[in-house]
């Protein structure tokens, strides 16, 4: 889940502000980069592996930093911005987006940190919604007293701009503008928006403690089957069953997540630490200390089911929460490093249509399907569909009959399967006129025939004439198709 | 609970005799007889009802390969005598539409006009019926929401001009109050909250009237669109337009597919083919470049060998259907891809570069296209699986739980029918969860799973729910044949990988066996659950009684409900007897020789290789690993005509 630190480069951000814990005034960008620098401190410590970069905007907007994982690196340019002449939102918003669109593209969640001096902006822009084309959460931080009129009057156009993301909330000073006050807001971000998931991975009664990576997002709406759902995500991934590379083929996903094994939390550090922020700082320590070394060679099922997916070229099959599921398999960035990656699909249990619903699917009973059941209407393209919209569709429809009929009576079967197949199509289309200049082809392809010829290929060709020609005023029978003519010479080539 | 207007589309043709008229497009079907000195045959046209129906079948179609459910159309036939149904909401397949319409007759010579207030009312009164789905949602107790009943109306007619239409349009307005108003005191009908009627005027050009496409509002409720085409291809062209709208879809242009011709089969052409689908396979196109035209060009990528055994990372899947269904090089895609090939699709880039964008491929007879993930991966970089907890480990069961796995593969199953009641996935999970009961995860924990050649069927019978009598005399035989083995002192066979860590070699030849029976009894009586399983059971603690006295203590402490326990933790039988985490037995020190401690000692080692390509799970080395994709690159699979 990359983050965008967008960054307010006006003029007004050099504004020296008093602080109730400081005796000199601090202007508000220093107080921005401080601010920014506690969350790159919390980031350090919970999500290691979170890609961050800095926008700035003012009238314009420039990517100072892009994306990476070198939190000292944007820390360092945090505290070496430039500042220019007015706020303009919009033009920070859209360097956001550019940002994120031209790095990740439009599938990746993205988290946006805004932060600005809480003055309106002159003429309140036009907002589309949804403000961002990608999955987003957006934080505003405007750095200024809560109680300001100016902020007052910016709160509605800030609730609008989340409104029109969807996700995100105001994040104030709390108690008034001080050093700390300032931090904290910034922390609370990391403590509401960066906390690592933790849960089991269970198959039967093997299981292992993992945290995923990047943490997903705790709920996502979609629209499924006409209705607007949420789905949450249980904390307990569940193995359901597995299923080879070829059978799953590749199916959407909404997000991709690392599966990394952790240590079982211990009972009586969870009863003395129970908030989530202690106890990733514990697994942290974990990570540290002799005990990785111990850890390493405790036996995890994840281990052994990313060998085993690896080795077998099959992915497992896991439900993640009410209708919604996902599969784990074994994923490599480079040829050295492989891992067990959990990708989530869509809601519901049709997410995937080649397999018709997740629950359908089953593995030890007898009377078996192989995957991926045929629908029970063909779709158009395979099944010799007649569209005459374009006049080359009916003049190669009517060169084929006419290839047939030229080898009658060998291609006798193949002649009035064609023949039939445009003469139904006539009938659905109330294109009779086609009947009859089908006949006059017919008669007139009889007259030509070379002498050489069979006899039963004249027989066949005129009654074929005959019985496509209709009789004014009365329907044709469409249910009843043209048989062939029953001489004594045909039977043996009717297959 | 809301319903899109695309869930239940009306379309009402005009069978007046003003239809009979031909569309004025002259058809030559004499194209070849040319060549030979014949009268040619007079060239035909298509009737505007023709038309109408060709390209109103089309529009269903499109709808119908892209969305196999949920989509429904239904149509109305009108004339000046008599106005009625052509197929249900449960009739929803071209084939049984074009049958019903070839019940139809041409329009009648009499002059007879369409009465369009009339099917129109009867095409928004079907509308107010409630769909299959909208049935279920209104009478499902649980959801206590409010079916949203929304729909569309096309109807393919002649209007009066700029005047007439405008005084049509009031009338369908109330005729829309009226219906609304008797199915809001039907219990069996749901009132339409939103309708679009979109009137399509159509001649053959000659008849002049002067209708501008407007689009108006009336009220809330309704919208009323007016278009003006000339008949024929421009009909079809319109609906095709039209198609994409209300069910917002999008056009891919696949540039560049080579074709071999089918005269000379030596040279091959560069083809081009329009593919429709869902326009959300374009999000990450439609970023930069906000137009209403959604059509994109990628181009063709000569298709790889097997590319379906990796699995690729895509952010959608959707169905398509070619534009021109019937052309040569459609028909040649969409067999290609039938055949269970995939092609990539490549995204032509200003900068030269290759970025492969989509992908077709077809899944049980339907071609989808993919949206591949291009952007930059947020999981770049990861720490590898072998640097965390449980990496160090390098004797696990992969080969078995390998097995496993192939035991519990998924298969769809037809739920519709046959008599169980519960679903599949839910049997296959109570299957994995019996399965798992017992189940080591390494090697050097386990003596039975290392003897699995000398236990089995009993193994694989008795994780069985249910057993029959022939199979426990199976299981009986395997105990008293181990019983055999043990009395004439035959050395168990420790499988692979087992005799090198954890120094199980060093056990003593009784030592295994206490192991092994102690660690079997474990086994069977956690899996013990009916009175057969029961008798296996009975015989093994008999032979084991006969066997040694000594071990009798051990396995009364054997849990016999597996809690919760960690994976890690399995309960192990063979822990009692070996210190879990000694290095080298202080009571075979003495025992044992300066060469095998160094052996032992290596063989405690992670397994670390400075060879690129090694897998520590097969513990080989590849050499050239990239020799084979260097050559699959270079190879070139052109597409054949059949």
């Amino acid at each position: 889940m990359p983050t965008v630190f967008l960054v307010d480069a006006s003029l007004s951000m050099c504004k020296p502000v008093s602080l109730q814990d400081r005796a000199e005034p601090m202007q508000i960008r220093h107080l921005a980069a401080e601010g920014l620098n506690h969350l790159l401190q919390y980031m350090a410590i919970h999500c290691k592996l979170e890609f961050c970069s800095v926008v700035v905007f003012s009238s314009l907007w420039e990517v100072v930093e892009p994306f990476t994982r070198d939190f000292d690196a944007l820390r360092d340019r945090l505290t070496r911005l430039q500042f220019y002449d007015k706020t303009n939102i919009e033009v920070g918003i859209e360097g956001a987006k550019h940002a994120v669109l031209q790095e990740w593209g439009a599938s990746c969640s993205c988290q946006i940190v805004l932060v600005t001096d809480g003055c309106t902006p002159r003429c309140l822009p036009q907002l589309n919604s949804p403000l961002f084309p990608f999955p987003c959460k957006l934080h505003i931080v405007p750095l200024c007293e809560p109680g300001s009129p100016q902020l007052k009057a910016s709160l509605p156009f800030y609730q609008k701009l989340i409104d029109s993301t969807g996700n995100g909330a105001i994040v104030l000073p709390e108690g008034g503008l001080s050093l700390k006050s300032v931090n904290q807001a910034f922390v609370s971000i990391g403590e509401s928006s960066y906390v690592s998931w933790q849960g089991r991975l269970v198959c039967g009664h093997l299981e292992s403690h993992v945290t995923l990576c990047p943490p997903p997002d705790p709920q996502i709406k979609r629209v499924y089957d006409f209705e607007q759902i949420t789905v949450k995500m249980s904390d307990t991934i569940e193995i359901c069953g597995f299923m080879s590379i070829p059978d799953v083929a590749h199916p959407a996903t909404v997000s991709r997540h690392l599966v990394l094994p952790i240590p079982a939390p211990k009972p009586d550090q969870s009863e003395t630490s129970p908030t989530p922020e202690n106890a990733q700082l514990r697994i942290e320590d974990g990570g540290m200390d002799d005990e990785a070394a111990d850890d390493g060679k405790q036996p995890s099922f994840c281990v052994l089911l990313h060998g085993s997916l690896k080795v077998e070229s099959m992915v497992a099959v896991c439900k993640l929460g009410a209708s919604w599921y996902g599969m784990l398999y074994s994923w490599a960035d480079s040829k050295k490093k492989s891992n067990l990656m959990l990708s989530t699909f869509e809601p519901g249990e049709g997410s995937v249509p080649w397999w018709t619903s997740v629950s359908s699917l089953g593995s030890n009973m007898i009377e078996k399907l192989k995957l991926p059941i045929k629908p029970a209407e063909k779709p158009s393209y395979s099944m010799n569909s007649v569209v005459w919209i374009r006049t080359t569709g009916l003049q190669a429809d009517i060169q084929k009959i006419l290839r047939h009929a030229r080898k009658l009576p060998e291609k006798m079967s193949a002649f009035y399967k064609e023949l039939n197949r445009l003469r139904r199509a006539a009938i659905s289309y109330g294109f009779y006129d086609l009947l009859e200049t089908m006949s006059s082809i017919l008669e007139r392809e009889c007259t030509l025939l070379p002498g050489t010829q069979h006899p039963e290929a004249a027989l066949q060709l005129s009654h074929a004439a005959s019985q496509l020609k209709v009789t004014a005023g009365e329907l044709p029978d469409i249910d009843t198709p043209i048989a062939p003519l029953k001489t004594k010479l045909s039977s043996s080539y009717m297959d | 609970m809301s319903f899109p207007l695309s869930h239940k589309t009306v379309m009402v043709l005009d069978h007046g005799s003003d239809f009979l008229a031909s569309s004025q497009q002259m058809i030559d079907l004499d194209q070849i007889t040319k060549t030979r000195t014949l009268i040619p045959l007079a060239p035909i046209s298509k009737s505007l009802w023709s038309c109408s129906v060709e390209s109103s079948v089309e529009y269903c179609r499109i709808v119908w390969d892209i969305f196999p459910s949920g989509r429904l159309i239904r149509f109305v036939i009108g004339d000046g005598e008599d106005t009625r149904f052509l197929n249900t909401w449960g009739e929803q397949s071209v084939s049984q539409v074009m049958a019903s319409f070839g019940k139809i007759p041409p329009p009648s010579t009499a002059k007879n006009k369409l009465d369009i207030v009339r099917a129109v009312e009867m095409a928004l009164g079907t509308l107010c019926e409630p769909s299959e789905i909208q049935h279920e949602r209104r009478t499902n107790l649980d959801l206590q929401t409010e079916v949203v009943n929304r729909g569309r109306v096309i109807v393919i007619t002649q209007l009066q001009g700029e005047t007439e239409t405008l005084k049509l349009e009031k009338k369908l307005n109330t005729t829309l109050d009226i219906v609304n108003k008797v199915a809001t005191q039907d219990d069996k009908q749901v009132p339409l909250q939103e309708v679009e009627i979109i009137l399509i005027h159509t001649s053959p050009g000659t008849k002049e009237i002067s209708i501008a496409p407007s689009q108006r509002k009336y009220g809330t409720l309704l919208t009323i669109e007016a278009h003006k085409v000339t008949s024929g291809y421009f009909l079809s062209e319109k609906l095709c337009e039209l198609v994409q709208v209300h069910y917002d879809l999008a056009i891919t242009t696949v540039t560049g597919i080579p074709m071999k011709e089918e005269q000379n089969a030596n040279s091959s052409a560069n083809y081009d083919v329009e593919l429709l689908h869902p326009a959300a396979a374009h999000s990450d196109f439609k970023v930069d470049q906000s137009d209403e035209k959604h059509e994109v060009t990628l181009k063709w990528c000569t298709p790889r060998t097997a590319p379906a055994h990796e699995l690729q990372y895509c952010t959608a899947a959707f169905r398509i259907t070619p534009v021109d269904i019937n052309s040569r090089p459609s028909s040649c895609l969409t067999n290609f891809l039938l055949t269970g090939r995939t092609v990539m699709l490549e995204l032509p880039r200003k900068s030269g570069s290759k970025l492969l964008s989509h992908m077709l491929a077809s899944h049980g007879g339907e071609i989808y296209i993919h949206t591949l993930g291009t952007g930059r991966s947020a999981l770049e970089d990861p720490p590898s699986i072998s640097e965390g907890t449980g990496g160090r480990v390098t004797d696990y069961r992969i080969t078995d739980f390998g097995t496993f796995m192939k035991d519990h593969s998924l298969v769809p199953y037809d739920t519709s029918k046959g008599p169980t009641t519960e679903n599949p996935l839910d049997m296959t999970l109570a299957s994995i969860s019996r399965t798992t009961l017992y189940w080591p995860l390494i090697i050097s924990s386990t003596s039975v799973y290392n003897a699995q050649s000398h236990l089995e069927p009993l193994l694989s019978i008795i994780v069985k729910p249910s057993i029959t009598l022939d199979q426990v005399v199976e299981c009986k035989k395997v105990i008293l044949n181990m019983m055999h083995m043990e009395t004439k002192g035959s050395t168990l066979p420790l499988s692979s990988g087992s005799a090198g860590p954890r120094g199980k070699s060093g056990l003593k030849k009784e030592e295994q066996y206490r192991a092994l029976w102690a660690e079997l009894e474990q086994l069977v009586r956690l899996y013990c659950t009916t009175a057969e399983h029961q008798q296996v059971l009975e015989c093994l603690l008999e032979c084991k009684k006969s066997e040694t006295v000594a071990s009798l203590d051990a396995p009364k402490s054997v849990k016999l409900e597996p809690k919760a326990s960690h994976s890690s933790e399995n309960p192990s039988p063979s822990e009692d007897i070996k210190p879990k985490k000694l290095r080298v037995a202080p009571d075979l020190l003495g025992k044992t020789s300066l060469l095998g401690l160094i052996k032992d000692n290596m063989s405690r080692r992670p397994a670390t290789s400075m060879w690129l390509g090694y897998n520590p799970d097969t513990k080989k080395t590849q050499l050239y690993q990239n020799i084979k994709d260097k050559a699959n690159r270079e190879e070139n699979v052109p597409m054949e005509i059949p």
